[in-house]
């Protein structure tokens, strides 16, 4: 099987002396190409900052990540950040939402930045699973929590990125829609060999990953 | 793979932005403009004095040619023409010099009409115009005040002139057609006569010419002239080079107009740090924003391409103004600059480059004060970004709990943006400190003063033909005319006036009577020099001293005086020795011995000893150093060395019947100034009597003041509206910042009230905090400065004067707006309902 | 005994649109809500997203105001409060426990938790700031400041903010969304137990069904209407 994410070593740590956290305190972890992985723990328990790191957001203290094959340490900041574009499909926790740009703006906002055009019929089709057809023209402050976890959802997936990496994507939505999210996930998932990773507390949606990690304490628990 | 960039979103995303935040964009695009307007301000009038000073040097000179090239035959001022350094030439055929002994160091050119020379010289009529008949002439008004010829037109003027080919002087006579105003004291000039004319007068013999050369590069002028004489192989031709293009004075403009250069440093320092400042306020927030854009894919060179695209906006937004206001301010200040021309400076010497260069140091200011978010973001994860919290000075307490007072809140609130506001308060200390030592410095100077040592009298009218000392005066000269005198003398507000009237006479002093002045002249002073070689290098002062030494023949000038005249002298001066005595002066058997003289020596025949005038002997009753504000009376080149005798006006006129008036004295009631000064404009409105009047002393004085205090007041004031506005901007962005943090109190049931109460609180306590720093700064550093200006200035018209009026007049201007700006932007904060803010990124 | 009141409420608002179409959709988030809940129960409000159970809970804490309708807390009809009397409301009858916690920052947990008092100029009953501090497990932390402290301290600091005025309502929005499930067992639990111990009405808006089956009345909203109202057995 083809490895899409390799991390080795992954430590990060922040403060000194005796305020030293250790956030991740030697990760190892290799991921499969279009497979679905689940990230579980406790909150404190390092999973956002694991998942920061193999995205290539944050820089990690010790150790490396390899997407695709591809050192991530070895590119400058300029390469890093196109990669990143290009190959993972982000949905943050808080959504990071552009508030000067419309629902539909900020869904081809990576598109946008890359240069290319919007797969128009595509991105209407996740539009329209999403539920955000109405909503296009509006403000992301003029919408409900779910609504703006939805825009992000839709964002990540606009670009047709190799890796989703998804921090509690449902977080914010109820059960139903949380399953309904996880499911379109999975079939634009295998329908783009894509692969997932995605921090949760919903023993449910874990329960339907290929594989879970949990981690505690900055390090994977067997 | 690793390229694609699409930068067209930059401009949406710098677009969108200026849409969501107008008031920051705006408040940033005043300042660029303001900024620009500095800029322009201080390069054009740079700009201005460089070329004003060069302009007035020309204008002495009497030619705006570079080189003039003298007795030059027609091909040879051909060849010159055509050289390839040769910009333009104008040329002059003068068939001779005006020789009249009135004109003195004058030299007035008689010569056919040459529109171009005319030009380049000036010295086109302004009244009437130029000859066009046989035996018209044009001439320049300095020439008709010497020669008293009446400015009329077709007046009968005799000239008395050498002609060039050296064959004596002669006499002719023509008819004035037209003449001009001389700018400034032109010492050499033209009078225009028809070429016909010159024909007749010169009598057909070999014209020679002159030749004014503009050159392409002025530069090295004595260098060029020759080069252009050895390449076209002429030899033995004289040439002049053109002072005002001479390196040392072109240095010395460049001096002058340094200071007004060296200005835009500051300015550019000011631009930043208030650029720097309104961006600040947002720094934090601009952070996180570009962090989250950063997370979804935007790259450095993206964000730079957002930042360059927002500088280049602001500065694009703030050119045309900037340019605009500062440019009229320039007209408006120039005149002020550049003293005496009769266009405005700003707009004769426009030139282009210092708007290009203003828009280019705008430029290169508005993109340092914006890199500041991006230089921050740059060294940061997104992760990082995101999470970017500026460090917040104090707010954080230790020990026991206390209870939240608004009070505490606001003190809090306060001491979070205390490191914030640092730059703002910068600005605002720094402008104050200017605006007082300038303030300090304009009043410490005296106009009392400065009137006391300057203006004796309050007007004093001098008779044309002498207002110059290049020219010579003219006793049949009649612009002060007696019944001017009278009128002038009848006026309600005149408290004093008097007049005096000189002659040089010849006289004779025996050796008792010339011992006292040889000896004061052949004694040491205290550095052990013997006094007359203080005068060695005038000769004709020393030709004067000898001849009065051996043979005891000299100088006298019989110097008429009366009423306030007499005062003055009496008033103003120590007596050497003798007595004045009133009664004993009128008899008319007395004069008052003077000569020039820096300390009280005995300068004249000793008093008490009796003296020969025209005829009269008197008795000299007293002598006092010369009273140096008026009219001496010394013309020609014999009376270098003289000594003067007053005497009452009704003796003067005995001895030297129908001379004309050199000097009316006029003291005036102060409060009538105005009205007088009406009254003697249109008194002298048909002559060319010259009058200094207190008003031009006041005027003189004023404008002294002003431009000496003129830039730095500028200066200060823009960087006190940008200090105020600054101020003003820490205070709405402190409210617009936290609508979410109002948010929160609200929904906690905080009142409207309370937090507004908490945001007046921290606009007192704000403006409390800065006062306390502000005041006893500015007061300490004007008061340091202050003394040491006084200290170190060589202007003696000044008196310590501490005043921090500048900093009184802006405190009630920042109280009313830490007053007034919070509860505006509260209340457009407070628009959107508590859960509508809440929900705000 | 009814301590809240609703009667036909409705909110209806245009979102500002850029480009694209000019059209500005009136999104409906209540139409047309009539509801009573009696005083000292627990409901629990649950629905699909943007289903507009948060507006219904704001209405109820005066936090926004209807375009229709009115609502009734405690005998105040909340239509007819000023300004500033809305804002001694909140303080006074509404503990109001935020989903991001709203906690503010440049003060310590103490403060946080008696900043509702400290704007009243109330005297704080510091004996039942002990109790409630101890019963959420606070009692070390009351000297440190909210960035100090995990999702789930800072989320307990916010129940104890909401109590430390003993006001008789105390309104939840999703206060378990940020935790894990256990950790959501938990601050659920704490809630019920802290109002059951004082006797407060508790409203909380859920989408943890699991959460819901611990109220004594579950009601399910969907396109700014109420569904369906279920009493829980006991």
């Amino acid at each position: 099987m083809e490895i899409i994410v390799k991390a080795e070593g992954l430590k990060k740590y922040y403060g000194k002396g005796e305020a030293l956290v250790k956030a991740l305190d030697g990760v190892d972890l290799e991921i499969e190409r279009g497979k679905f992985t689940a990230i579980v723990g406790t909150s404190g328990s390092g999973k956002s900052t694991l998942l920061n790191m193999l995205g290539g957001l944050d820089v990690p203290s010790e150790g490396s990540v390899q997407i695709g094959g591809c050192e991530l340490a070895h590119l400058n900041s300029e390469q890093a950040t196109i990669f990143r574009r290009k190959q993972i499909g982000f949905i943050f926790q808080n959504y990071n939402l552009i508030p000067v740009l419309t629902v539909w703006e900020n869904i081809i906002f990576p598109i946008t930045l890359d240069g290319r055009k919007p797969d128009k019929k595509f991105i209407m089709e996740i539009v329209r699973f999403l539920g955000l057809e109405s909503k296009l023209d509006t403000l992301p402050n003029n919408l409900s929590g779910g609504q703006q976890q939805r825009v992000a959802i839709a964002r990540a997936l606009a670009s047709k990125p190799s890796l989703i990496l998804a921090d509690e994507p449902t977080g914010n939505l109820d059960s139903r829609t949380s399953e309904d999210v996880v499911g379109l996930l999975k079939v634009t998932s295998s329908q783009f060999r894509q692969s997932i990773v995605m921090i949760t507390h919903n023993p449910e949606i874990a329960a339907q990953a290929d594989r879970i990690i949990r981690i505690e304490d900055g390090k994977i628990a067997m | 793979m690793l390229k694609n960039n699409n930068l067209g979103i930059c401009r949406r995303l710098m677009m969108r932005e200026i849409k969501f935040h107008t008031g920051q964009y705006i408040l940033l695009a005043i300042s660029t403009c303001l900024v620009c307007m500095l800029y322009t301000f201080s390069l054009c009038l740079g700009n201005l004095t460089y070329n004003g000073f060069i302009f007035s040097y020309k204008m002495i000179y009497g030619s705006g040619s570079h080189i003039l090239f003298y007795d030059l035959t027609p091909s040879q001022a051909a060849g010159i023409k055509g050289h390839r350094s040769v910009r333009e030439a104008v040329s002059l055929s003068a068939i001779g010099v005006l020789s009249d002994e009135m004109l003195e160091n004058r030299s007035v050119k008689l010569a056919s009409v040459s529109p171009g020379w005319a030009k380049e010289t000036e010295a086109v009529p302004m009244q009437g115009r130029m000859p066009k008949k046989q035996n018209e002439i044009a001439l320049d008004e300095l020439t008709m005040n010497s020669l008293a010829i009446p400015y009329e037109l077709g007046t009968e003027v005799s000239l008395k002139w050498t002609p060039a080919d050296g064959s004596g002087e002669r006499v002719d006579t023509f008819c004035l057609c037209g003449f001009w105003e001389n700018r400034m004291g032109q010492t050499e000039t033209c009078a225009w006569v028809t070429e016909e004319t010159a024909q007749k007068l010169s009598s057909g013999g070999q014209k020679k010419q002159a030749l004014g050369v503009t050159l392409y590069r002025p530069g090295d002028l004595e260098r060029q002239g020759e080069e252009i004489l050895s390449d076209l192989g002429i030899q033995d031709i004289a040439f002049t080079t053109n002072l005002a293009w001479n390196d040392a004075r072109r240095e010395y403009a460049g001096l002058k107009a340094g200071r007004f250069y060296r200005l835009n440093l500051i300015v550019m320092l000011c631009g930043i740090l208030m650029l720097y400042h309104i961006v600040r306020l947002s720094a934090a927030q601009d952070v996180r924003f570009y962090g989250r854009i950063k997370s979804l894919g935007m790259t450095p060179r993206q964000l730079r391409v957002l930042w360059a695209e927002r500088a280049a906006l602001l500065s694009l937004s703030g050119l045309l103004p900037g340019w605009l206001s500062g440019f009229l301010l320039c007209v408006v200040l120039a005149p002020h600059v550049v003293i005496g021309m009769e266009e405005n400076p700003a707009l004769y010497f426009f030139r282009l480059w210092p708007f290009i260069v203003s828009g280019l140091f705008t430029f290169l200011t508005t993109g340092i004060a914006c890199s500041l978010p991006m230089r921050a973001v740059t060294g940061k994860t997104p992760v990082e970004a995101m999470k970017f919290v500026e460090k917040e000075g104090g707010g954080r307490r230790r020990g026991k709990r206390r209870r939240t007072s608004l009070f505490l809140m606001a003190f809090s609130g306060l001491s979070r943006r205390t490191n914030r506001s640092v730059p703002g308060m910068a600005s605002l200390f720094l402008s104050l400190c200017i605006l007082c030592c300038i303030r300090t410095m304009g009043a410490s100077y005296d106009q009392e003063k400065y009137l006391e040592g300057m203006a004796v009298f309050d007007y004093l009218i001098a008779d044309a033909s002498a207002t110059a000392s290049i020219q010579r005066y003219n006793p049949k000269s009649r612009s002060i005319k007696e019944e001017m005198y009278q009128a002038a003398a009848a006026h309600p507000a005149v408290t004093g006036i008097g007049v005096l009237r000189t002659m040089e006479v010849p006289m004779y002093a025996e050796d008792m009577e010339r011992a006292q002045i040889i000896a004061a002249f052949e004694g040491k002073d205290e550095s052990g020099t013997v006094r007359k070689e203080y005068m060695a290098d005038n000769p004709d002062w020393m030709a004067g001293y000898e001849k009065m030494r051996d043979k005891g023949e000299y100088i006298g000038i019989a110097t008429g005086v009366s009423g306030l005249m007499l005062e003055k002298i009496m008033a103003q001066n120590i007596l050497i020795e003798g007595a004045f005595s009133a009664e004993l002066f009128d008899t008319g058997q007395y004069v008052i011995a003077a000569a020039s003289s820096s300390s009280e020596l005995k300068v004249t025949p000793p008093a008490g000893s009796r003296v020969m005038i025209a005829g009269r002997e008197f008795e000299i009753m007293a002598s006092v150093p010369l009273e140096e504000s008026m009219i001496s009376g010394a013309n020609s080149r014999e009376a270098q060395f003289h000594v003067t005798y007053y005497m009452p006006e009704e003796v003067f006129e005995e001895l030297f019947p129908g001379y004309g008036i050199r000097n009316v004295g006029i003291d005036i009631d102060q409060n009538s100034q105005e009205e007088f000064e009406l009254f003697l404009e249109e008194l002298l409105m048909e002559t060319k009597a010259d009058v200094i009047s207190v008003s031009d002393y006041q005027w003189i004085f004023r404008n002294a003041v002003f431009h000496n205090c003129m830039i730095p007041l500028f200066v200060g004031s823009v960087m006190l509206l940008i200090g105020v506005l600054n101020f003003g901007n820490v205070l709405a962005r402190g409210v617009l910042v936290r609508k979410k943090e109002f948010a929160v109190y609200e929904s906690l049931g905080m009142t409207r009230r309370q937090i507004l109460r908490v945001l007046l609180l921290e606009g007192v306590l704000h403006l409390a905090s800065m006062l306390l720093f502000l005041v006893p700064a500015t007061a300490a550093v004007t008061w340091l400065w202050g003394r040491w200006w006084i200290a170190n200035t060589n202007t003696w018209c000044v008196t310590w004067h501490y005043s921090l009026m500048p900093l009184w007049v802006s405190i009630p201007v920042l109280a009313a707006s830490a007053l007034l700006i919070p509860p505006y932007f509260l209340k457009t904060v407070t628009r959107e309902s508590v859960t509508e803010r809440l929900r705000v990124f | 005994m009814d301590m809240i009141t609703i009667h036909n409420l409705k909110k209806y608002y245009t979102n500002p649109v850029i480009g694209r179409g000019s059209k500005k959709p009136v999104v409906k988030a209540l139409d047309g809500v009539d509801l009573t809940i009696a005083r000292g129960k627990f409901t629990a409000i649950i629905g699909a997203s943007g289903s507009g159970k948060t507006t219904l809970l704001n209405m109820m804490g005066g936090l926004d105001m209807p375009t229709e309708g009115e609502v009734i807390v405690d005998g105040i009809n909340l239509s007819s409060l000023r300004e500033e009397e809305l804002a001694v409301f909140r303080r006074k009858k509404t503990g109001f426990i935020f989903q991001n916690y709203n906690l503010v920052p440049t003060l310590t947990v103490e403060e946080n938790i008696l900043f509702p008092l400290d704007l009243d100029g109330a005297a704080p009953d510091m004996r039942f700031l002990e109790e409630i501090t101890e019963l959420l497990g606070l009692a070390d932390k009351l000297e440190h400041y909210p960035d100090m402290l995990s999702g789930g301290q800072q989320q307990r600091v916010a129940i104890a903010r909401a109590l430390a005025a003993k006001p008789p309502v105390i309104l939840a929005d999703e206060p378990t969304g940020n935790l894990d499930s256990r950790n959501g067992q938990n601050v659920a639990g704490l809630l019920k137990m802290t109002a059951e111990i004082y006797h407060r009405t508790l409203v909380m808006v859920t989408h943890n069904p699991e959460l819901a089956q611990m109220t004594d009345r579950v009601i399910r909203m969907r396109d700014g209407r109420i569904t369906e109202s279920q009493v829980m057995p006991c």
